[in-house]
């Protein structure tokens, strides 16, 4: 697996709302030497403003895939840009692609890219999700968040996040957004750009392979599980207030507008699981609950073979084919899931394990109980 | 009084009125403005609100009640059976349907088919020979003939009708169905079981031999049918296009007389062709008007057991075809179906979900049970047709899971049905049919509907005497009973014909119940359903139905 993974092309999405220094960054990254190899596929030709190695302009089309799925959305443009690209590359007809960068509109939806990738047949033998990159403005970000789905969204399925114009926001209007950022992406890493300069190293680490990422999985999920319950369990948007002075919600509304009922949880599960019953379950979730879960991440200790967990990834209800690890990644060989989702109760995540995946009710962590 | 209310469009006074309103059982009297009752009571509180332009009927003490509600017909089907296909009774032996082929043939023109139903699907094995091939091809004058059976699953054809079709003896099985072959020669006998019969079917629908004109003269005959039985609102459990098309076209000219459910079939059913799913789906809006409803879906999880093509829990009799350990098979897996009523509720549909094993019964109660514990609870009410062979252990899981019961078709006693089960499951299975007691007792919304015209009938009050008498009440099979012990009362079985299947498909607030604001769609009849012997509630006869305060049919 890791060999065969390792051979695919990274992808790496890089997202933002309108404004929020996309261009400016994509701009400076291309410049570095590490991206010699790397295509990179926009919305429109234009603003990147570079004689880069390839530069294509694709233009968002929305197409059902062919494969029973009755409701996989993925990007019929990128499957062919996509696939044009690599049938260049492997013919000689361009340098050798060793990367992809996609920027997305600022309206745009990544996950129908996540999906393209993950579900299209022909493209997920050749390339592999390297990542998503959302830049967030510190100036307008709060207020974005507040109005805008499509923004808490790009948020909440981020690998890393960019926070731009920092140095023109005030440092509480930076430490409220930074709160806010805890809610909406509890695990994902965070950096800084100024003027399109960022640590583009963890950039580059979110295309590592398979070995690479392990490593940043263990980190991760170390994180998401350490985190406080309360710090990652928001069942009624924020327990305290953390409104900075762009915020504009309606303090009457049951849910805070600008959380538009996204939040995150995790469990462990301190016994074996049986890797069918789970697999199971794991298919019920994605097929009823998909739409709503928005980014799902774990390491599961099988029954009949608890020395190599497994890892998922599901972004919506598509999943990455789980992928067996040869060694757990620390002395944790406990399972640990952990959800970004939009409305999802977190009952009914444990109380479906313990239904359908044959978990035991006192070995799931935090156990059933109302919000804290 | 301060001042004069309104006049009604119709005062019905003087009669013995079953409101099936559990606030207030019985009335003597109601009115009616707009199509919808305005007042329920005595006739102090009704007369009054006559005027003058108010029509006066009055019952001389008759029993009125409300619209009969049949949660299950094939409308189309009902019209094209009873205006354009040859009838055969399910009792009628291989010989004399051979006769009828004949004469029918011998009026059809050259080159057009004979179609016919509803032969016993007891007669299976009879049918499956070289033989009966034969005499078939013989008695069908060249004509392509194709004969559905009792069940509506299978079809008896001719080897003219296998050459319209293309169906040679070097055809494969399709899948999910299969071509009779005579058990001692391997010979195709033209019987053509599940799957098998729509490539005949379909071979008659390219042949366009039902013209639009044909679909809307069958769907207004069988609501006329209906009427005539005191129906006043039905789902039709296998809705394509050509039915809502035809429903929705009857609608818009104010001619539709009932109430309608459509459910959309997910895959293209063995009996019906065209599109179906998502395909079919999208264009539900389109087909929405005042009276139908296309809020329901429906999936065939198996077949029928006379067939052996439904799903159980233990095997069927040995069978030299299907071995010794043959239980049938579902046509979907619990995630296929998970998927699909996931899919359904997102869309804000209904499912209707044949199981005519136990063994589907249990596995559509285990996806609804994964739906349910993912999606919460829904204002959708899911069905079990025919919730008829079910396991012990899944009848409190109707309730538990807020299924219904959809008890179809209504004959709930010894039948020609009933043998062509006792030859595939033994005498002892095959007769723990239809646990409606246990269901009853367990809190299951119970609805009733015919699955017209799988059986050629759809009077419900032939179906309403089976339910309590558990007897065949037309004198057939006479001293038999089917698990007597499962008999409803009257009381019930009147409640499951008419407000529970107003609430199953989901328009309690409108129908089911003599009660305020609701369509004033009610009947009357010449004797008191409640008070006659149980062995008489089959002769009933509606003297009228009346849709939204009209009257649509009178008995001549």
């Amino acid at each position: 697996m890791s060999e065969a993974d390792a051979a695919k092309i990274p992808v790496t999405v890089l997202t933002g709302f309108l404004g929020s220094g996309k261009t400016t960054l994509l701009n400076r990254l291309l410049r570095r030497p590490a991206m010699a190899g790397a295509a990179v596929i926009v919305n429109e030709f234009g603003e990147v403003g570079l004689d880069h190695l390839l530069i294509e302009a694709s233009e968002e089309q929305f197409t059902l895939l062919d494969n029973g799925c009755v409701c996989c959305t993925v990007r019929g443009d990128l499957v062919e840009t996509l696939k044009e690209l690599e049938r260049r590359s492997r013919r000689g007809e361009t340098p050798r692609i060793e990367r992809v960068v996609i920027e997305t509109t600022g309206l745009a939806d990544p996950v129908p890219i996540l999906h393209t990738l993950i579900a299209e047949p022909e493209l997920a033998a050749r390339f592999r999700v390297g990542g998503i990159v959302t830049t967030v403005d510190a100036v307008n970000g709060f207020a974005t968040l507040g109005r805008h789905a499509e923004a808490a969204k790009q948020i909440a399925v981020a690998d890393h996040l960019l926070v731009t114009k920092t140095d023109l926001a005030s440092p509480e209007t930076v430490q409220a957004l930074g709160r806010r950022l805890d809610a909406l992406a509890p695990t994902a890493t965070r950096g800084i750009a100024s003027n399109g300069e960022a640590d583009f190293a963890a950039l580059d680490a979110l295309a590592e392979d398979e070995t690479g990422k392990r490593k940043r999985l263990a980190a991760w999920l170390e994180k998401a599980t350490a985190l406080p319950v309360h710090g990652l369990m928001h069942e009624h948007g924020h327990a305290g207030h953390d409104c900075g002075p762009d915020c504009d919600h309606d303090h009457s509304h049951h849910h805070h507008a600008h959380d538009h009922g996204i939040r995150s949880y995790s469990f462990v599960i301190d016994e074996p699981v049986e890797w069918a019953s789970f697999a199971r379950w794991l298919d019920y979730l994605a097929m009823l609950k998909g739409e709503d879960m928005l980014r799902m991440k774990g390491l599961v200790c099988r029954a009949d073979d608890p020395a190599r967990p497994m890892v998922l990834h599901g972004v919506q209800h598509v999943f990455h084919p789980p992928v067996r690890l040869d060694a757990w990644p620390s002395a944790d060989r406990r399972t640990r899931l952990v959800f970004i989702v939009r409305g999802i109760a977190r009952e009914m995540i444990a109380t479906t394990l313990v239904k359908f995946a044959g978990i035991g009710a006192g070995s799931i962590d935090p156990p059933a109980r109302s919000a804290a | 009084m301060s001042s004069k209310p309104a006049a009604a469009d119709l005062v019905v006074l003087n009669g013995r009125v079953y409101t099936v309103d559990s606030a207030r059982s019985w009335a003597n009297a109601f009115a009616v403005r707009g199509g919808r009752i305005i007042a329920v009571g005595d006739e102090a509180a009704v007369k009054p609100l006559t005027g003058e332009g108010t029509r006066v009927l009055d019952l001389d003490g008759r029993m009125a009640m409300p619209g009969i509600v049949d949660v299950h017909t094939h409308m189309m089907m009902g019209g094209q059976a009873a205006l354009f296909e040859l009838r055969i009774s399910n009792m009628e032996r291989r010989d004399g349907i051979l006769k009828k082929v004949r004469a029918a043939a011998e009026k059809t023109p050259e080159g057009k088919w004979v179609i016919g139903a509803q032969w016993g699907s007891d007669l299976i094995a009879t049918i499956n020979t070289e033989e009966s091939l034969r005499l078939l091809d013989e008695a069908s004058l060249g004509r392509p003939v194709l004969l559905r059976d009792d069940t509506y699953h299978n079809r008896w054809v001719n080897t003219a009708a296998m050459r319209v079709a293309g169906v040679t003896a070097a055809n494969a099985d399709p899948e999910q169905g299969s071509f009779g072959r005579d058990p001692g020669t391997g010979a195709l006998t033209g019987l053509m079981i599940e799957s098998a019969s729509g490539m005949i079917e379909r071979a008659i629908v390219s042949s366009g031999h039902y013209t639009d004109e044909m679909d809307r003269a069958a769907m207004a005959h069988s609501i006329a049918t209906l009427n005539e039985h005191g129906v006043t609102a039905f789902l039709d459990a296998a809705a394509t296009q050509p039915v809502m098309a035809a429903l929705k076209g009857l609608d818009d000219r104010g001619e539709l007389t009932a109430w309608v459910c459509a459910a959309m079939p997910v895959t293209e059913p063995s009996f019906m062709f065209g599109i179906a799913g998502e395909e079919l789906f999208a264009l539900r809006e389109t087909f929405r008007s005042a009276h139908v409803r296309p809020d329901f879906t429906k999936v065939f999880l198996d077949g029928v057991p006379g067939a052996r093509t439904a799903a159980f829990h233990e095997p069927y009799t040995p069978d030299p075809v299907f071995g010794c350990c043959f239980r049938g098979a579902t046509l979907a897996s619990v995630p296929e179906l998970v998927r699909w009523v996931g899919r359904c509720e997102k869309l804000g549909l209904s499912v209707k979900i044949h199981c005519a094993g136990d063994a589907a019964v249990t596995q559509a109660l285990d996806a609804i049970d994964v739906v349910r514990s993912f999606n919460g609870p829904t204002k959708l009410v899911h069905h079990i047709a025919h919730a008829s062979y079910i396991a012990p252990e899944d009848i409190r899981r109707f309730a538990e899971l807020g299924v219904a019961a959809d008890l179809s078709p209504f004959i709930w006693y010894p039948t020609a049905f009933l043998e062509g089960h006792k030859q595939t499951m033994g005498v002892e299975r095959a007769t723990r049919f239809w646990p409606n007691r246990d269901l009853l007792a367990a809190g299951t919304l119970m609805a009733g509907g015919s699955d017209w015209p799988v059986i050629p009938n759809p009077d419900p009050w032939n179906g309403m005497e089976g339910l309590v008498t558990r007897q065949n009440p037309s004198g057939d099979f006479a001293g038999e009973s089917l698990w007597p012990e499962q008999a409803l009362d009257i009381a019930t079985v009147l409640e499951i014909f008419t407000i529970n299947s107003a609430r199953v498909m989901g328009l309690d607030g409108t129908i089911g119940s003599l009660e305020i604001g609701k369509s004033a769609d009610f009947i009357v009849l010449e004797r008191n359903v409640l008070e006659v012997p149980s062995d008489e509630i089959a002769d009933t006869k509606v003297l009228s139905t009346w849709f939204e305060g009209r009257k649509v049919y009178e008995r001549g």
